[in-house]
């Protein structure tokens, strides 16, 4: 671990033997199930082999841990989505589940959703998913919000700003400028 | 992400945006149609960018609405996950659970010291919790469940927001400790009694002494040790089973004796991270036995060995019981 003169593939590869057990029993600790410890764990190294430059690790732990961290919060938030989708549905009159693949397909959706709509005020949300989504019309949104159709309006404009402005963010340099350059 | 909000947008993109919210409005009118017609055919820059911004969210709305073809409902859920304000709390939380990992493990099963006078306690699914209170008196918090303690130099108020605790309290002639919920309240007479929260009414059983239970209707009553009951709006109701069974949940199990099947899938849940839903046909049989809390899906297991029941399973959060009847 300490030799300056080792690869990227050496190190990462190392870490993995010495320190793979530790970590995914970190991991089982903080969420309580051998088989999430498990992915969790290949999720981090995941994220280890996807760091450009391991160097010298003084602190191969503090390192793991901090990555692990990393990939716990996107767990607990993803948890926590599904966890609010599954009662949101659990409340409807329709005492149906949906079928594996429609499981699968709206859970993607959602999280799709949620990292395009991040960061955007409650209301904006609200006003922004009754009328893509539910396909209802500012004036309803308006009267099931109570608020104006004037606001209804500025919320949608707000958040399809911010949908475009999170896709441009995620995208390469390249192809921002080329949305609206005149293409040849 | 949050720097986006403030970063300038260009025009072409903005009116693309502009005409979006105006032809999906609802009122748009055949001159807004033509209007953008217009628009559109001006400049293929125009095109571009209508093309971009509106396929943004094409794949996961369209996704969404295939869903709902084949179950109503999914939209509207999506949506209400989307903005549930719960959500959003339980993310601050699980932040705020990161910076205490160091604790995280450790909390669990292990009675803690309490010396504020006022706290407010909840526990996560499959958690259970033992604080000891500042008066010595002895708390214990079932899974998914959330007190508010309020002890003040008149009484020693125990507010009981969700699930179910069981205290064992320190004596203290001059402040009488009170379980108060939604439904009533169950005054200590020097005692162990559990108090659980439903949604509608709230349950008490005694397990030693005594306890002078109030109803919100004002219905009073006391009960003696052995014995439980269900208060609410409706007044206090005694219960026909024994006090010890229903604090069972204490010791890390689930005490039954000729209960519902619901009523057991009820005590699973906190129990069982996602969601447990038990259809109405088998929510109705009789079950007796002893099934461990801390390993639902041990118990429901069992529950299948001995039942007429059919347990389906989708994803990791989802789990459903069922008639064996209904799958054929």
């Amino acid at each position: 671990m300490s030799d300056p003169t080792a690869s990227f593939e050496q190190t990462a590869h190392a870490l993995y033997h010495d320190h793979h057990r530790w970590l995914q029993n970190w991991l089982y600790r903080r969420i309580g199930c051998p088989h999430q410890a498990a992915d969790l764990t290949q999720d981090t190294f995941v994220r280890v082999l996807g760091a450009r430059d391991l160097g010298r690790l003084d602190e191969p732990r503090a390192f793991l841990t901090t990555l692990a961290q990393r990939v716990l919060f996107s767990f607990w938030r993803r948890r926590n989505l599904e966890n609010a989708w599954l009662e949101a549905l659990a409340q409807q009159p329709e005492n149906h589940a949906p079928s594996a693949e429609d499981y699968a397909l709206v859970r993607e959706a959602i999280e799709t959703l949620d990292r395009l709509l991040g960061g955007l005020p409650l209301r904006a949300r609200k006003a922004f998913l009754m009328n893509r989504l539910e396909e209802m019309t500012h004036a309803e949104i308006a009267r099931a919000l109570g608020v104006s159709v004037a606001t209804v309006e500025r919320d949608v404009k707000r958040a399809f700003t911010h949908c475009y402005l999170a896709c441009l963010d995620a995208m390469p340099q390249g192809a921002v400028n080329s949305l609206t350059a005149p293409r040849p | 992400m949050n720097a986006s909000a403030s970063r300038p947008l260009d025009p072409v993109a903005e009116r693309a945006i502009d005409w979006l919210v105006r032809l999906g409005s609802g009122n748009a009118t055949a001159g807004d149609r033509t209007a953008f017609d217009a628009w559109l055919a001006a400049d293929p820059r125009h095109q571009h960018a209508w093309r971009t911004i509106s396929g943004l969210l094409d794949q996961p709305i369209a996704a969404l609405k295939e869903a709902e073809t084949r179950l109503p409902g999914q939209r509207r859920a999506a949506r209400l996950a989307l903005t549930a304000p719960e959500r959003r709390k339980a993310l601050r939380n699980s932040a705020a659970a990161l910076l205490l990992l160091g604790l995280g493990g450790y909390a669990l099963d292990r009675q803690q010291s309490l010396t504020a006078l006022t706290a407010d306690l909840r526990t996560t699914t499959g958690e259970r919790r033992e604080v000891r209170l500042a008066d010595g008196s002895t708390l214990v918090l079932n899974a998914r469940s959330a007190v508010d303690i309020e002890f003040s130099a008149q009484t020693r108020l125990l507010r009981l927001r969700e699930g179910e605790i069981l205290i064992h309290t320190a004596p203290d002639p001059a402040r009488p400790l009170i379980v108060h919920t939604a439904h009533g309240q169950a005054r200590a007479l020097g005692t162990r009694f559990a108090v659980r929260r439903q949604d509608g009414h709230s349950e008490l059983a005694v397990l030693e002494h005594r306890v002078q239970l109030t109803a919100v209707n004002g219905a009073q009553r006391t009960f003696d040790a052995g014995m439980s009951a269900r208060f609410g709006p409706a007044g206090i109701e005694p219960l026909s089973d024994p006090a010890a069974a229903r604090a069972a949940w204490a010791d890390g199990q689930l005490d039954v004796r000729d209960r519902p099947l619901g009523e057991v899938i009820d005590a699973l849940r906190p129990y069982k991270r996602g969601y447990l839903r038990v259809s109405p046909q088998a929510a109705g049989l009789r079950v007796f036995g002893v099934f461990p809390l801390d390993d639902p899906d041990a118990a429901l297991l069992s529950l299948a060995e001995t039942q007429p029941i059919a347990i389906r399973r989708y994803g990791p959060l989802l789990t459903l019981v069922e008639h064996r009847s209904e799958n054929e």
